[in-house]
C-alpha cells in the first residue's frame, strides 16, 4: 500500500513538472495559445488489461471494514467471503455440510456443541488451522458489536479440548447456531493477525479462504490473489484445489451509470446491483449475461411504530394499508424485475408462510370508508382532521436512493394523499438520530438472513433500537416474546415453523408491516466468466469462476 | 520584496489555522450524537456509549476538546477516523496525490481551453466566432458537474471506448473528470481573457504598435494577449477553491480516488477528525495557490511592481 | 454645489448606458432570445398551471417512461408523470433557489464587503481575514455540513447554497467600493462636510454596484447548479413537485433508457443558467466604467 502511494505521488510530481513547463513555454513562447496539451507519454499498452486469470468486480458501496467480526454490512461480507472459511456449510435446502469442521455433535441439553477440525489447513500467514484459532475467533467477536455477535446468540466460552476439537458453550440451546456458523461474519480469522495487527485488523486481514488479502486502497479497489495451497473448499463448490482466477478485484463504483458503463465498455468484468430499468436493456446484449439471486432474510418492508399515537391503532394502520398499492409500486418502479412481497420473511427462508400470499389487497374504498369510522373527516386541503389535529404520517427513509427506496416513498405519499393521509417525507443520511429519539411513524428497513431468528431482533420487546436490536414497531407482546424464543430453541424444525408461521401471521393480521418486496441481487457480466454461483443468502462465489480466454 | 513575502506567509498561516477552527466550530454545531452514528444503533448499554464518549473526550466541555484539538494539531497531530480508527494524516495522503493531480489537469484544461476560446472570441468580436466561442466557454458553466461527467462518461467511454469511466490507474482515467472539471473553469476564464484582451486592444500604446506598422499576427499575440493572460493566471488562484469543491461530485461520478469523496462521506458521518484534516490540506492549497499566483504575478507584470510600491507609500 | 455632486454619478451611468445602446443591435439577437427564455421561465414559475398540461404530481402507471409524443409533448417519467409538466412546475423552486440564494448570499456578502471597504482600517482587515478564512473553506463543504446539519427542506438548501457565495460577492463588493471611495467626487463631497452615511449611501453604494450585479445574475444560475449538486450527493430535498435540478440528479440512471427525462430538465437549466449569463454580460458592458477607458 506504501509503495501504491508513492507511486501516486509521483504521479503527481510528474503532472506538476508538465504543468509548469507548459505554463512557463506559454508565457515565454510569443505563439499562439494551443501549445500542445501536457499530457506524458503514452505508457501501457492498449485499454483493457485483463491478463487471463484476473476478475474485476464493481460494487456499489464499499465495506466499512474486513474483520469479519465487526462489520455488519453485506458488502463486507461479498469481500471476506473469499477470504474467511467457515466451520460449516449451509446447503439451498437448509442442511449443513462438513467445511473446517468435519464433523460436531450436539449435547443432549442444546447448549453445546463440539466440532472436530480437518487437519493440514493453514492460514495465509502460515499460522496452522485449530482449535486455538476457532476459539480466538469467537473470542474476538465477543469484543466488537457488529453481525457476528448476533448470529452466534447466547454465546457463553468456547473450550479447547484438544488440537482438533473445539466446544461451544451457549447460555441457552440455540437452534441457528449452524446457520450462523456458516456465514462469512463467523469466518475464522487467523489468531496471530488478529493480535499482531488489533484495531487495524480490519484492513489485513488473514484467513484460510481460497483467495489471499493483497492491497485495499480506499474508495478505489480491494485487491486479492489466489491462495495455492487451497484444497478445502466448501462442498458447495465444484472446484477441489485452488481457485481458477490469479487474481479477484473488487472496484468500488457508486454511480450507477459508471458501473453499468464499465461492464458494458469492458472496463470492468462484472459488477452487482444493476438497475431495474437496465435489466431490460442488457438482456438484449449478446456480450453481457445476467445472474440473478434471491437474498434471503427479512424483504424490504415499511415498519409502523406503534407508540406513536394516532398509528397505535389498527384500524387506522389497516386504512393505510389499504390505501397503499404495493402491485403498483413494484410494478412501476421495477418493471417487472423484482417480486412483491407478502410477509416479513422471505420466500426463500425456512418458515415461510405462503398462506399469507395474496392475503391483503388494495382498496382505495376500504381505506376511505375506514379512516371515516375513525371520525377523520376531510378538511378543505384533502387532509383529513380530528379534534382539529391533521392526519401526518412521518415518513423516515435513509438516502441515497438505494434500491429505489426514496421513489416508494414518493409514491405511497402520492397514494395516501388520495385518501386524505399527510405523508412527511423525512428523507436523510442521519437515520439514527430519528429512529433513537423515536420520531417517525413509518420506516423502511431490510435484513440478509439465513435463518427465520431474524424475527427476534425485528419483534422481541427487549429488541429495542440503539441497544442492538431493530424492534422498529416497538411491540410489546408477551405472547410474542415467547414464540421468538421458542423459534431458536426449539430442535425440531416442524415445530419452528409453526411458531415462525404464527409470529408472521400476527404481524399482517395487526398491519404492524407493509411487506414491499424481495430484492433479487443482480449481476451483469462478461460472457466469457463463467462459474459465478450464488449462495442461500445471494452472496456471490467466486471458488468457481472462471474466465473463458 | 521579501519582507512583503514573508507577511504573506504569515497572514496564508493564519488563515489556515483560522479554517481550521472555523471548521471545527461548525462540525461541532452540527446536530446528531457522534457516538450514536458511529454505533449505527448497535450500542448495546448507555454505560458502552458513555464509556466509547469518554474515550474519545466528547464528554468534555466544547473549550476543552477545541483545545485539545488545537494543541494536537499544532503537533501535527491530526488524529484518528471515528468510523473506522484510521490514522487521519496516512489517509489524507494516501488520496491527496489523486486529487491534486486531478486539479492539476483541469487546471490545465481550463487554461488552455479558456484562452484559446477568450481569444478567437476577443478578436472576432461580436462575429459568429466570438459567439461560438463564448457559448462553448458557458457551456461548462451552465450544467451541473455530474451531469456532464456522465454525458461525457456515455459518449467517451461507453459509445466510443476512447477512455475509462473510472478508476484512478494510469493517464486515461485522467481525461474525462479533467474535462468535466475543466470546462467548469475554461467557461470563467473564456469570459475574462476576452475582456482584458478587448481592454488592452483600446489602450493607446496597440494603436502606437500598429502605427509602428507591427503585424496584426505580433500585436495580438505578442503584446495584447500576453497582457491578457495575467488576469488569466489570477483567476486560477480563485478558481482553484471552486475545483476542489467539483472533485467531490466529480471523484464520485468517476469512482475516482480523492479527498473530495473522503470529505463527502466524512461530512455525513460527522467523523470530525477526517473533515478537519481534509480541510487543513484544502486550505492549504488555496491559500498556497494564490500565493504562488500573487508572487509570479508581480514578477511578470512589471505594473503591478509599481502600484504596490505605490500602495505601500 | 452639493446638488452638482450629487448629480454626476447617475449622469455617468446614463451617458454609458447610451454609448452601449448603440452597441446593442449588432448582437441583439442573442440578447432577446435570452431574454424571452427568461420572461417565459419566469411565467412558468409563477402561473405554472395555465402553461403546463398536466399536473407534475399525476403518477399514471399506465404511462411508464413513454417517449415524447403527442400526448405527452417531452415524454414521461418513471413513476407516469408528463415531463413538460414537471419542467414547467419545476421553474418556480428552481427560480426560488437561484434567486433567494443570491439575496441572501449576495445580500450578506455585499453588505459585509461594503461595509468594511468603506470604514477601513482594522475593521477591514479582520473582516479581510475571515473573508479569507472562509474562501479557503472549499463551498461545498459549507454546504454540505449546512444541509447535513439543519435537515432538507427548500429554505435550508438555499441558506446551504449562499453561506458559500458570501465571501465571493464580499471580496467583489469591497474591492470596488476601495476604488470608488477615493473618487474625486466622493472626496469632495466630504470636504463640503456631507455625513459619512449620506456619502456611503449616496455616492460609494450606488457606484460600486455594477461588478456586483453581474456576479448576482450570473450568480443565480450557478445557485441552481450547486444546488442539484447537493441533490447528486443524497442531500437534496424530496418534494412532490421538485426542482429541475432535483429531477436531473434523480433520473440520471435512465439516461441510458429514456433520454428524455433528464435531458429536458438539464437542458431547462443549462438554458436559464445561458440566458442569465448572456444578459449578465450585456449588464456589464453596460455598468463597467473600465468600457470606456477610463
Amino acid at each position: 500500500m506504501n509503495k501504491r502511494r508513492a507511486s501516486n505521488w509521483m504521479k503527481f510530481v510528474l503532472v506538476s513538472a508538465a504543468f509548469v513547463l507548459v505554463l512557463t513555454g506559454c508565457a515565454s513562447s510569443k505563439g499562439a495559445g494551443d501549445t500542445g496539451t501536457p499530457k506524458a507519454a503514452a505508457e501501457g499498452s492498449g485499454s483493457s488489461s485483463s491478463s487471463g486469470g484476473e476478475l474485476s468486480y464493481a460494487l456499489a458501496t464499499s465495506p466499512d471494514s474486513l474483520d469479519p467480526g465487526k462489520s455488519g454490512y453485506a458488502v463486507s461480507h461479498r469481500v471476506f467471503r473469499n477470504i474467511y472459511d467457515s466451520l460449516v456449510s449451509e446447503l439451498p435446502d437448509g442442511t449443513f455440510k462438513p467445511w473446517l469442521a468435519e464433523s460436531w455433535t450436539k449435547s443432549a441439553d442444546g447448549k453445546s456443541y463440539t466440532f472436530k477440525l480437518r487437519h493440514n489447513v493453514k492460514f495465509h500467514d502460515g499460522t496452522p488451522f485449530n482449535a486455538a484459532a476457532v476459539k480466538a475467533t469467537l473470542d474476538h467477536t465477543q469484543t466488537l458489536t457488529g453481525q457476528a455477535r448476533t448470529l452466534i446468540g447466547p454465546f457463553k466460552s468456547a473450550e479447547v479440548i484438544s488440537e482438533d476439537t473445539i466446544k461451544v458453550n451457549l447460555t441457552e440451546p440455540f437452534e441457528p447456531l449452524l446457520s450462523g456458523l456458516s456465514s462469512a461474519f463467523l469466518g475464522i480469522s487467523s489468531p496471530k493477525a488478529l493480535q499482531q495487527y488489533g484495531e487495524q485488523y480490519g484492513k489485513h486481514p488473514v484467513g484460510t479462504g481460497p483467495f489471499k488479502f493483497v492491497s485495499w486502497s480506499e474508495n478505489d479497489q480491494i485487491v486479492l490473489e489466489k491462495n495455492a495451497e487451497y484444497n478445502w473448499g466448501p462442498p458447495i463448490a465444484d472446484n477441489k484445489g485452488a481457485s481458477h482466477l490469479d487474481k479477484l478485484t473488487f472496484k468500488i463504483v457508486p454511480e450507477e451509470a459508471t458501473r453499468i458503463g464499465s461492464v458494458q465498455s469492458g472496463q470492468v468484468l462484472a459488477a452487482e446491483t444493476v438497475p431495474p430499468q437496465n435489466i431490460l436493456t442488457l438482456k438484449n446484449d449478446p456480450n453481457i449475461k445476467l445472474d440473478t439471486a434471491i437474498t434471503n432474510g427479512t424483504p424490504y418492508t415499511l415498519y409502523f411504530n406503534t407508540s406513536n399515537a394516532p398509528w397505535s391503532d389498527l384500524k387506522l394502520r389497516d386504512a393505510v394499508r389499504s390505501a397503499v398499492d404495493v402491485d403498483t409500486i413494484v410494478k412501476t418502479l421495477y418493471l417487472g424485475t423484482y417480486q412483491r412481497a407478502w410477509s416479513v420473511l422471505t420466500p426463500g427462508i425456512l418458515g415461510y408462510d405462503a398462506s399469507l400470499e395474496n392475503s391483503v389487497k388494495a382498496d382505495a374504498a376500504k381505506a376511505n370508508q375506514l379512516l371515516d369510522e375513525l371520525g377523520w373527516t376531510k378538511g378543505a386541503d384533502g387532509i383529513r382532521e380530528k379534534d382539529g389535529k391533521k392526519l401526518t404520517l412521518r415518513y423516515l427513509e435513509s438516502s441515497p436512493n438505494r434500491e429505489k427506496r426514496n421513489d416508494i416513498a414518493a409514491i405511497v405519499q402520492q397514494q395516501l394523499k388520495q385518501v386524505g393521509v399527510d405523508v412527511k417525507l423525512t428523507i436523510t443520511k442521519d437515520t439514527v438520530t430519528p429512529l433513537t429519539q423515536g420520531e417517525y411513524d413509518l420506516v423502511g428497513n431490510s435484513q440478509v438472513k439465513a435463518d427465520p431468528d431474524i424475527l427476534r431482533n425485528l419483534f422481541r420487546s427487549d429488541r429495542v433500537y440503539g441497544k442492538g436490536g431493530y424492534n422498529y414497531v416497538k411491540l410489546n407482546d408477551p405472547g410474542i416474546d415467547k414464540l421468538l424464543n421458542q423459534g431458536y430453541q426449539e430442535t425440531d424444525p416442524e415445530k419452528r415453523k409453526a411458531a415462525y408461521a404464527q409470529i408472521q401471521q400476527y404481524v399482517i393480521k395487526n398491519a404492524l408491516a407493509l411487506p414491499i418486496y424481495v430484492f433479487p441481487y443482480t449481476v451483469a457480466h462478461s460472457s466469457s466468466v463463467e462459474g459465478l454461483k450464488f449462495d442461500l443468502l445471494g452472496y456471490p462465489q467466486f471458488y468457481d469462476v472462471t474466465i473463458r480466454k | 520584496m521579501t519582507g512583503a513575502i514573508t507577511t504573506r506567509l504569515f497572514s496564508s498561516l493564519l488563515v489556515v489555522l483560522g479554517s481550521s477552527m472555523l471548521v471545527f466550530i461548525i462540525m461541532y454545531l452540527l446536530p446528531g450524537d457522534p457516538v450514536l452514528i458511529m454505533l449505527d444503533g448497535n450500542a448495546s448499554t448507555p454505560e458502552a456509549i458513555a464509556s466509547l464518549k469518554s474515550h474519545l473526550g466528547l464528554d468534555q466541555p466544547f473549550y476543552v476538546q477545541f483545545y485539545r484539538y488545537f494543541i494536537h494539531l499544532l503537533q501535527g497531530d491530526f488524529g484518528v477516523s471515528r468510523v473506522n480508527g484510521d490514522l487521519v494524516l496516512p489517509k489524507i495522503l494516501e488520496h491527496l496525490p489523486a486529487t491534486l493531480t486531478l486539479t492539476l489537469v483541469s487546471v490545465s484544461v481550463s487554461l488552455v481551453v479558456g484562452i484559446l476560446l477568450g481569444v478567437l472570441s476577443a478578436i472576432h468580436r461580436n462575429g459568429v466566432i466570438d459567439f461560438a466561442a463564448r457559448f462553448i466557454g458557458l457551456f461548462g458553466i451552465s450544467m451541473p458537474a455530474f451531469w456532464t461527467g456522465i454525458l461525457l462518461l456515455l459518449l467517451f467511454s461507453i459509445q466510443l471506448g476512447w477512455f475509462p469511466a473510472m478508476g484512478s490507474d494510469g493517464w486515461k482515467t485522467l481525461v474525462l473528470p479533467g474535462l468535466t472539471l475543466g470546462l467548469i473553469g475554461a467557461g470563467f476564464i473564456v469570459r475574462m481573457v476576452r475582456n482584458t484582451m478587448l481592454e488592452v486592444l483600446g489602450e493607446p500604446y496597440i494603436l502606437t504598435l500598429r502605427a509602428k506598422g507591427l503585424s496584426e499576427r505580433s500585436v495580438m499575440y505578442g503584446h495584447a494577449l500576453r497582457n491578457s493572460l495575467i488576469p488569466a493566471l489570477t483567476m486560477i488562484g480563485l478558481t482553484v477553491g471552486e475545483l476542489l469543491s467539483g472533485t467531490v461530485v466529480t471523484e464520485t461520478v468517476f469512482a475516482r480516488q480523492g479527498i473530495g469523496r473522503i470529505l463527502a462521506d466524512a461530512i455525513l458521518s460527522k467523523d470530525i477528525p477526517v473533515v478537519q484534516g481534509v480541510i487543513f490540506f484544502t486550505a492549504m492549497i488555496y491559500v498556497l495557490t494564490n500565493l504562488i499566483v500573487d508572487i509570479s504575478y508581480s514578477f511578470i507584470d512589471p505594473r503591478v511592481r509599481r502600484s504596490q510600491l505605490k500602495g505601500g507609500v | 454645489m452639493k446638488e452638482a455632486t450629487a448629480l454626476k454619478p447617475i449622469r455617468k451611468i446614463t451617458w454609458k448606458a447610451s454609448v452601449s445602446l448603440r452597441r446593442i443591435s449588432a448582437s441583439s439577437v442573442f440578447l432577446y432570445a435570452a431574454c424571452l427564455v427568461v420572461i417565459f421561465m419566469t411565467a412558468c414559475a409563477i402561473a405554472p398551471q395555465w402553461i403546463a398540461p398536466y399536473s407534475p404530481e399525476v403518477m399514471d402507471p399506465n404511462q411508464l417512461l413513454q417517449p415524447p409524443g403527442a400526448v405527452h409533448l417531452l415524454g414521461t417519467d418513471y413513476f407516469g408523470r408528463d415531463v413538460f409538466s414537471l419542467v414547467v412546475y419545476g421553474a418556480r423552486d428552481s427560480l426560488l433557489i437561484g434567486v433567494a440564494s443570491v439575496l441572501v448570499g449576495g445580500g450578506l456578502g455585499g453588505v459585509i464587503g461594503a461595509l468594511s471597504g468603506y470604514i477601513g482600517g482594522w475593521v477591514d482587515v479582520i473582516v479581510m481575514r475571515l473573508i479569507e478564512i472562509l474562501m479557503s473553506i472549499p463551498g461545498i463543504l459549507l454546504a454540505l455540513a449546512i444541509a447535513a446539519a439543519v435537515g432538507p427542506s427548500l429554505f435550508n438548501i438555499v441558506l446551504a447554497v449562499s453561506a458559500g457565495v458570501i465571501p465571493n460577492y464580499a471580496r467583489v463588493m469591497r474591492s470596488q467600493v476601495l476604488t470608488v471611495k477615493n473618487k474625486p467626487y466622493v472626496l469632495a463631497s466630504r470636504s463640503i462636510g456631507s455625513s459619512e452615511l449620506s456619502i456611503f449611501l449616496k455616492h460609494v453604494l450606488p457606484n460600486s454596484l455594477s461588478p456586483f450585479l453581474v456576479m448576482a445574475t450570473v450568480g443565480i444560475g450557478s445557485s441552481i447548479l450547486t444546488s442539484s449538486g447537493l441533490s447528486f450527493l443524497g442531500l437534496g430535498v424530496i418534494k412532490e413537485i421538485p426542482d429541475w435540478g432535483t429531477v436531473l440528479s434523480q433520473g440520471r440512471g435512465y439516461l441510458t433508457v429514456a433520454w428524455w427525462i433528464c435531458t429536458f430538465p438539464g437542458a431547462a437549466i443549462a438554458l436559464f443558467v445561458l440566458s442569465v449569463n448572456v444578459i449578465g454580460d450585456r449588464v456589464r458592458d453596460t455598468l463597467d466604467p473600465r468600457k470606456s477607458g477610463d
